[in-house]
């Protein structure tokens, strides 16, 4: 049972970054576009994402749920040490989740809009910007554990942990793969040969930004001895991981270029999957890395009912959720993905 | 302000901002779809009118129920990460569910709010139907895992250690069903009573009074049932509080001395340094048989109790009599709506109107304090007789800036909104009536 709770633990996670991420990214492309352009990807967001945009976020519950029931250790560390960009990331998420709703069904269309346009992309920036610091905080090999070092201060233990370099890094990385993940959903849904052409642009720059902050991530981490890094390297799994991804740009091209709306979601979203599963595999099960130590998801895991209620829990709500799921975005057409462009 | 007591200030914040937008997310789905099957079955337009403006309120206040309800699910475990370490794994059962339930509510919201003239008609209202079922569910499965902090069961307790863990016991705890019931009729109460009152008011100033007329109907109708049936569970729950937390009966009810055939306080001010209460009405041997249904039962006092495992009374006793005055007021009201359907003139009188204004928020208020009695009145534990709540902060300093910024948020979030649906309400009034 631990396998299905795990299973279902790390397949959260890739939809929250996916389907999270192309609502993220779309912010963040509407944030980095021209006036006309934002208006565009406005109308664009709310069609195509509109009715699977609540759903969305609720992986992230389903995520911290099962991570509080499952492993509790794990989840300790993870709130007490990561309180501050963890808070930080909830206002932002508070703040684009409220502006993306009013902004629509605001009755009257006047000046408020442009507060909430404000509030929704620099929500969408922020918000995977301290997700991605959180993830490098975690691993980053920057914890100092309290009860180890009882002399240190707030900043050392509250704050640096995830305000250093290596962290930042990272959550630039999310935000990029998150534009990256939009920009190539909105060509296929971009109506007018210039909006496309705006959207392929977007996709291309994001494509080498993302390219090169992995670069950087890589040699700062090697040349800084992070252990992650160093381990993600050595990682067969891992960098064949990477490498895969890396070659999948080309039919992901390709696919741009012939305008096959399918396969291009499906590529993207490949690339997105061998990111995640690269980085949580590189070091699985320590994906708690500290100044000192490196602690294992799976120390002090729930006892033996408690996971096997859950993983029952998880399969029922599986079957409850992913039809109706599947059904939704078939019915919107939203994601073309299942279905061939006519 | 030290760290523990701005941490509990911040989740009391967010839980009472919450429980708005939650139960006006579980209870208005309801109001809307009962009016989008009018819809359906008179084809009058009036109906399809107000079934759209309600929606634009479900799905406004559905979201930001949904990311308040983010911020809390991360903020358990921010602010008390002693309590979640252990009670985490055994109130997992009740979380997870609420976790499928609130996604099938989302998936179903999707179906509903983008699935005019795209998807069958019975169809679609029955994607609101569920909606509204599954809202109710996750509420009632969150309130679970409150009774469980109440009734703590499913596992042995012993040096410190939680072993044996039994989630399915946890989660039907003793607590669950009374606070459940009381729960779910009281969200019924307050939103329809909200919602109500907003509608009359649009009718005491003259303004398309046939559409609010209709939108009053629903609401109230729906509210009065509610309200009429809460006082019957309302003695439900004290007779298990009395039963199961008798520190808790003894703060709401401010009696500090045990006694058999114990009197009723009704209103009065707490002295809690002379441990008295003064300027109230007592009613004799009354608590004692409302609380055990014999009048000469022995109800334990505070004093039985050590110093330092006693809840804070002054405040529980007075939100305790806010809940039951204005519970009352809301069950008469309720029996006033369903005179006023035979005495039909009682209508006409701008007062009658005026009077529904005025209980508008009272639901809310008597709910809040409803949430404070059980919170409050279960302190110095997060799980009764088992963790006190000083042992569950989080280690980290400077709460208190984390509490200014949430009461900065959520005052703006609370201004928005009521302004948005100010401006609802306002557009509303402005279409030229279409029947």
């Amino acid at each position: 049972m631990l396998t299905v709770v795990l299973f279902f633990l790390f397949f959260s996670l890739f939809l929250y970054v996916l389907l999270a991420g192309a609502d993220f990214g779309a912010g963040i492309i509407e944030l980095f576009s021209s006036r006309k352009n934002q208006e565009l990807t406005k109308k664009t967001i709310y069609r195509v994402m509109g009715p699977i945009w609540e759903a969305n976020h609720i992986w992230i519950i389903i995520l911290i749920v099962i991570l509080w029931i499952a492993f509790p250790a794990y989840y300790n560390i993870f709130v007490v040490y990561l309180h501050i960009p963890i808070t930080l990331m909830l206002l932002g998420i508070t703040m684009r989740g409220v502006a993306f709703i009013f902004r629509h069904y605001d009755a009257i269309k006047g000046k408020s809009q442009n507060w909430y346009n404000h509030l929704f992309k620099l929500g969408s920036f922020f918000s995977p910007l301290f997700l991605g610091m959180i993830f490098g905080g975690l691993v980053g090999g920057s914890i100092n554990l309290y009860e180890e070092n009882s002399s240190l201060g707030f900043k050392e233990i509250y704050v640096d942990s995830w305000f250093n370099p290596f962290s930042i890094l990272i959550g630039l990385f999310y935000v990029a793969l998150c534009s990256f993940i939009a920009a190539n959903f909105l060509i296929g849904e971009a109506g007018e040969e210039d909006e496309k052409n705006a959207y392929k642009k977007k996709a291309s720059y994001t494509t080498i930004i993302l390219v090169l902050l992995g670069l950087v991530i890589i040699l700062y981490g090697y040349f800084n001895d992070i252990a992650f890094v160093a381990d993600f390297i050595e990682n067969k799994i891992s960098i064949i991981g990477i490498i895969i991804s890396a070659l999948v740009l080309i039919p992901l091209w390709i696919m741009i270029k012939k305008r096959e709306k399918r396969w291009s979601r499906i590529l993207a979203a490949v690339q997105v999957f061998l990111i995640v599963a690269a980085a949580m595999l590189a070091h699985f099960p320590h994906i708690i890395i500290t100044s000192t130590n490196e602690i294992s998801i799976l120390n002090d895991v729930a006892s033996d009912s408690v996971i096997n209620s859950l993983g029952i829990a998880l399969i029922i709500g599986g079957f409850l959720i992913l039809p109706g799921l599947y059904h939704l975005m078939q019915s919107f057409q939203l994601i073309k993905l299942f279905k061939e462009k006519k | 302000m030290e760290n523990l007591e701005a941490a509990r200030l911040q989740m009391a914040l967010t839980l009472i901002f919450h429980i708005v937008f939650a139960c006006i997310g579980m209870v208005m789905p309801f109001f809307m779809v009962i009016s989008h099957f009018k819809w359906l079955k008179t084809r009058k337009k009036i109906y399809l009118e107000l079934t759209k403006a309600w929606q634009r309120g479900v799905a406004i206040f559905f979201v930001t129920g949904a990311v308040s309800g983010t911020a809390l699910s991360f903020e358990l475990g921010l602010l008390w990460p002693e309590f979640m370490k252990h009670a985490g794994p055994i109130i997992g059962m009740p979380f997870s569910l609420e976790g499928a339930a609130f996604f099938v509510e989302a998936i179903a919201l999707g179906f509903y709010l983008y699935g005019w003239k795209k998807l069958p008609e019975k169809f679609h209202w029955f994607t609101g139907v569920i909606i509204g079922i599954s809202g109710v569910a996750s509420g009632i499965l969150v309130v679970a895992a409150n009774g469980w902090m109440n009734s703590p069961s499913g596992f042995d307790y012993e040096n410190g250690v939680f072993s044996n863990i039994q989630p399915m016991e946890a989660m039907l705890n003793e607590a669950w069903f009374t606070q459940a019931l009381h729960m779910t009729l009281a969200a019924f109460v307050a939103t329809g009573f909200a919602v109500a009152g907003i509608h009359a008011f649009q009718i005491y100033k003259g303004k398309r009074k046939e559409l609010h007329q209709k939108a009053f109907n629903i609401s109230i109708s729906i509210a009065a049932v509610a309200a009429i049936l809460q006082p019957i569970s309302g003695d439900i729950s004290a007779k298990d509080i009395a039963e199961r937390q008798p520190a808790k009966l003894a703060a709401l009810e401010a009696h500090y001395e045990t006694e058999k055939g114990a009197p009723l306080y009704i209103g009065g001010i707490v002295d809690e340094e002379h441990q008295e209460v003064n300027y109230k009405i007592e009613i004799p041997k009354a608590l004692s048989f409302l609380a055990f249904g014999d009048f000469d039962a022995e109800v334990k006092g505070l004093n039985d109790f050590p110093k330092d495992e006693q809840p804070p009374v002054a405040i529980v006793h007075y939100a305790f009599q806010l809940m039951v005055a204005l519970g009352t007021l809301l069950a008469l009201a309720g029996v006033l709506y369903f005179l006023s359907l035979k005495f039909r003139n009682w209508q006409n009188s701008k007062k009658y109107w005026l009077f529904f204004v005025l209980l508008a928020p009272l639901g809310f208020v008597a709910l809040e304090a409803g949430w404070i009695v059980t919170e409050v009145g279960r302190q110095p534990w997060i799980i009764y007789n088992v963790m006190k709540t000083k042992d569950a902060v989080t280690p980290m300093p400077g709460i208190f800036y984390s509490l200014l910024m949430y009461v900065g948020i959520y005052l703006l979030l609370t201004f928005v909104v009521s302004w948005l649906m100010w401006r609802q309400i306002r557009v509303l009034n402005q279409t030229k009536e279409e029947c």
